[in-house]
């Protein structure tokens, strides 16, 4: 589904991503870990083309990314939901036009693009953003103003938004770190479930080791911009950890 | 350690030499706007008698009055529609994020920006000279100079606006209009609004005075009666537009603090949207029968206005001596204005800071009174003072003075109610009076607050006492006007050179100063 192929990228004359190979089966969900600032977020941005590998390439069912041409970059990310630590929802809209706002990918000609425009969504994507509010548990609330829900709604929100794309891929940045322990696990769950019911590929940046043991199969770890492991969760073991999260001569890795 | 007192000594004789300076441009100031103590006392008390005269006011002919505020009213609205019309893209094309391309970039910004530093007036007196007398030339006046400010206001809302839900739109593989309408537009549209109704309150105000011009409204009626000492008839008039332009305000006041408190834009409140909507399409298509569009005026005004500025070159320079001894006496009405303007609004803006005066009906009074200040178009304030004072500087000096006192009084009052109460309650405690109170507590606190705001309306200053010359209260706009009727449009166009490169300078070393200051 997605391979990623020695990728590089240097901001500022340091290497963030130095060589990093990693790849994903349709349907597997996969546990994303590593110290801060050891290129999480650079890596999966490499994914749906926020930033643009200096070397290395990103394929998507056979297919690499081509970040020169916008049009074809804009065709990659229909395909690619993203969820936010911060959920990233336009605040001052209700929580449908949020939703709604993930069929624009595909309401790109016609007249669908000038209704769309205009602020107008067909009967069809109206139910489909309902239906999705509702399979996320704020049913509810879709005509509620985002700003006037509570955290872990906000991420409902935005994972519907991302499953208003049909997407074939879920990324996911962090998306508990800004919920108290009983809403993280909640919205993790409903992560899993959507990747177990729908079959939807994940790659999910995570720093709750207990939550990654306990829901999922599959962890790679990032340390310095390069893979130092990528296995099955129960070889995950302390010892590992240690090295992943170790405090290195001169570099400024913390986490615990 | 003798480096330490040489260091001390040479920051003491910087500030003697800046306090110097600065006392020797006031004087030179005073000089050229004739403004004296003398003066001063005269020309306060034959304003006293002026408005003696103007008692009791005439109201007869009243029909004539309010047909012409309605038009004047018209003439506000739709220079702001135009306005707006033409600053949303512009707005966008401006704005560095969403412009997307250098060259549209930099193009729009230099358009607004150009805009921006020409006084509505002398687009004004542009478009009568061109499209002839009437109240079209006055909506095309307000249009341009609202594009100036409106199309800013845009772009730095759009600038200002969080990235996150656009990255997020991105990221569903949106297409460009799609990331605009549904997660730029629901972020700035409130605030657009908002500027929206800022610009209908100043534009009407504005729309007031194009009169004086012969771009339509009440303001040639009142010129009319002032120069013909008609006073009661004049007062009539004033009491109407001081009426109109106090509703409007509060108005307007009322629905931004809506706007903000999220009553508009939203689901919930579409029937109110809806209304709104409803009432300004009503209002604006009654007020269309005001602005008569004469098609074939048009066409015959645009060569016109191509005339006017072929007939512009080459620059004729044959005056400027004249012309940089103008400009001269025009700064000098700026900073003397600007002093003024200090002196009245310290006392207005201590009154009227709730939170040292305890007395509400002090302080609101205090309010009120900046408010009429501030809600008078200067230009309107010029006419009565040539009238009590006579033709000169100094009538264009107290004019500028007064409706600027309106904004210091408010900003000063605002810095005040803005302290820390601490060190005033501390200070209080000691057993201080009032004045002490005010001197060792307050003051330090919002010095430098002051100061900005001064230098703020020092540059505002220069650029309005340009204009005043229209009605014959001193400066370099008497010259320009009279060099646009005389059809010398060569010596127009040295004149305009002048203007614009002072108000630049002046923008440049006020904003230097600003930064040094805070
Ligand atoms: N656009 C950018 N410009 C400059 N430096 C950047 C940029 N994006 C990321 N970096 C740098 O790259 C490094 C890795 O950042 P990244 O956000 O990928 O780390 P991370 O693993 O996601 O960390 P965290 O756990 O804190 O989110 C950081 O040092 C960061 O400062
Ligand atoms: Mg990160």
């Amino acid at each position: 589904m997605v391979r990623i192929e020695n990728i590089r990228k240097r901001f500022n004359g340091r290497d963030v991503l130095d060589g990093a190979n990693m790849s994903v089966r349709k349907g597997e969900a996969v546990a994303l870990i590593g110290p801060s600032g050891s290129g999480k977020t650079t890596l999966i941005r490499a994914v749906n083309g926020f930033v643009v590998p200096d070397s290395g390439k990103v394929i998507i069912r056979g297919k690499g990314i081509n970040y020169r041409n916008k049009e074809s970059l804009r065709h990659t990310r229909k395909k690619i939901g993203m969820i936010y630590q911060l959920f990233n929802l336009v605040e001052r809209t209700s929580a449908l036009e949020n939703v709604m706002a993930g069929a624009l990918g595909r309401l790109d000609n016609g007249v669908n693009l000038i209704s769309s425009t205009i602020g107008l969504f067909n009967r069809e994507e109206r139910d489909k953003a309902m239906e999705l509010l509702k399979f996320v548990g704020i049913g509810d609330k879709a005509f509620e103003r985002v700003d006037r829900l509570s955290g872990g709604q906000k991420q409902r929100v935005a994972i519907a938004r991302a499953l208003m794309q049909d997407p074939e891929l879920l990324l996911a940045d962090e998306p508990i770190a800004n919920l108290d322990p009983k809403t993280s696990r909640k919205i993790l769950e409903l992560l899993l479930r959507i990747n177990m019911e729908k079959g939807i590929t994940m790659i999910c940046v995570l720093h709750h080791l207990d939550a990654v043991r306990d829901n999922f199969s599959r962890v790679v770890a990032l340390k310095n911009g390069s893979i130092c492991f990528d296995g099955e969760t129960y070889t995950l073991t302390h010892d590992r950890i240690h090295d992943i999260y170790e405090f290195e001569e001169d570099t400024e890795c913390l986490v615990a | 350690m003798f480096g330490g007192v040489s260091a001390a000594y040479v920051k003491r004789a910087k500030g003697f030499f800046l306090w110097s300076l600065f006392i020797i441009i006031m004087i030179l100031s005073f000089r050229v706007s004739s403004l004296d103590i003398k003066t001063l006392v005269e020309g306060f008390s034959y304003s006293v008698s002026l408005i003696k005269e103007m008692f009791p006011p005439d109201f007869s002919s009243w029909k004539k009055i309010l047909l012409l505020s309605t038009e004047t009213i018209a003439i506000g609205f739709w220079g702001t529609i135009l306005g707006m019309t033409i600053s949303f893209p512009l707005g966008f094309f401006s704005a560095k994020n969403t412009s997307g391309n250098v060259i549209l970039y930099n193009i729009s910004k230099g358009l607004v920006n150009c805009l921006r530093a020409i006084p509505d007036i002398l687009f004004a007196i542009v478009f009568v000279t061109s499209l002839g007398m009437g109240s079209l030339a006055g909506v095309l006046a307000l249009a341009f100079s609202t594009v100036g400010l409106l199309s800013k206001f845009y772009a730095e809302a759009i600038e200002s606006m969080d990235r996150k839900p656009v990255e997020a739109i991105e990221a569903t593989g949106s297409h460009g209009l799609g990331v605009i309408r549904h997660a730029v537009l629901p972020q700035v549209l409130p605030l657009f609004m908002g500027y929206n109704l800022y610009l209908l309150d100043h534009n009407i105000r504005a729309a007031m005075v194009l009169g004086l011009v012969g771009a339509g409204g009440l303001g040639l009626e009142l010129f009319t009666q002032m120069r013909s000492f008609n006073y009661q008839k004049a007062a009539a008039i004033l009491i109407i537009i001081f009426a109109i332009i106090t509703v409007i305000d509060r108005v307007s006041a009322r629905l931004r603090k809506d706007i903000i408190n999220g009553a508009f834009l939203s689901r919930e409140n579409r029937y109110k949207d809806g209304l709104l909507l409803l009432v300004i399409s009503v209002i604006a298509m009654l007020s269309l029968y005001f602005i008569p569009v004469n098609f074939k005026e048009m066409a015959y005004g645009i060569p016109r206005i191509w005339e006017f500025l072929k007939g512009m070159f080459p620059p004729d320079f044959s005056g400027i001596t004249v012309y940089v001894n103008l400009m001269l006496e025009t700064v000098g009405m700026g900073i003397s204005s600007t002093f003024l303007a200090v002196l009245i609004s310290i006392p207005i803006g201590v009154l009227s800071a709730r939170n040292v005066i305890h007395a509400p009906v002090i302080y609101n009074i205090m309010k009120e009174i900046s408010n009429f200040f501030r809600a008078m178009p200067e230009l309107m304030f010029a006419l009565i003072f040539v009238a009590a004072v006579g033709l000169g500087p100094f009538a264009g000096v107290l004019a500028i003075a007064i409706h600027t006192a309106g904004f210091l009084g408010k900003f000063y009052a605002e810095a005040i109610e803005n302290i820390d109460p601490k060190p005033v309650e501390a200070v209080e405690a000691t057993g201080a009076k009032f004045i002490q109170r005010i001197r060792h507590s307050v003051f330090p606190q919002v010095l430098s607050l002051f100061n900005s705001y001064n230098l703020y309306i020092l540059d505002r200053n220069i650029r309005a006492s340009t204009v005043m010359g229209i009605v014959g209260a001193g400066g370099i706009g008497f010259e320009l006007v009279m060099s646009m009727k005389l059809f010398e449009y060569q010596k127009t166009a040295t004149l305009i050179l002048i203007i614009l490169l002072t108000v630049v300078l002046v923008d440049w070393l006020s904003s230097y100063l600003r930064q040094k200051v805070v």
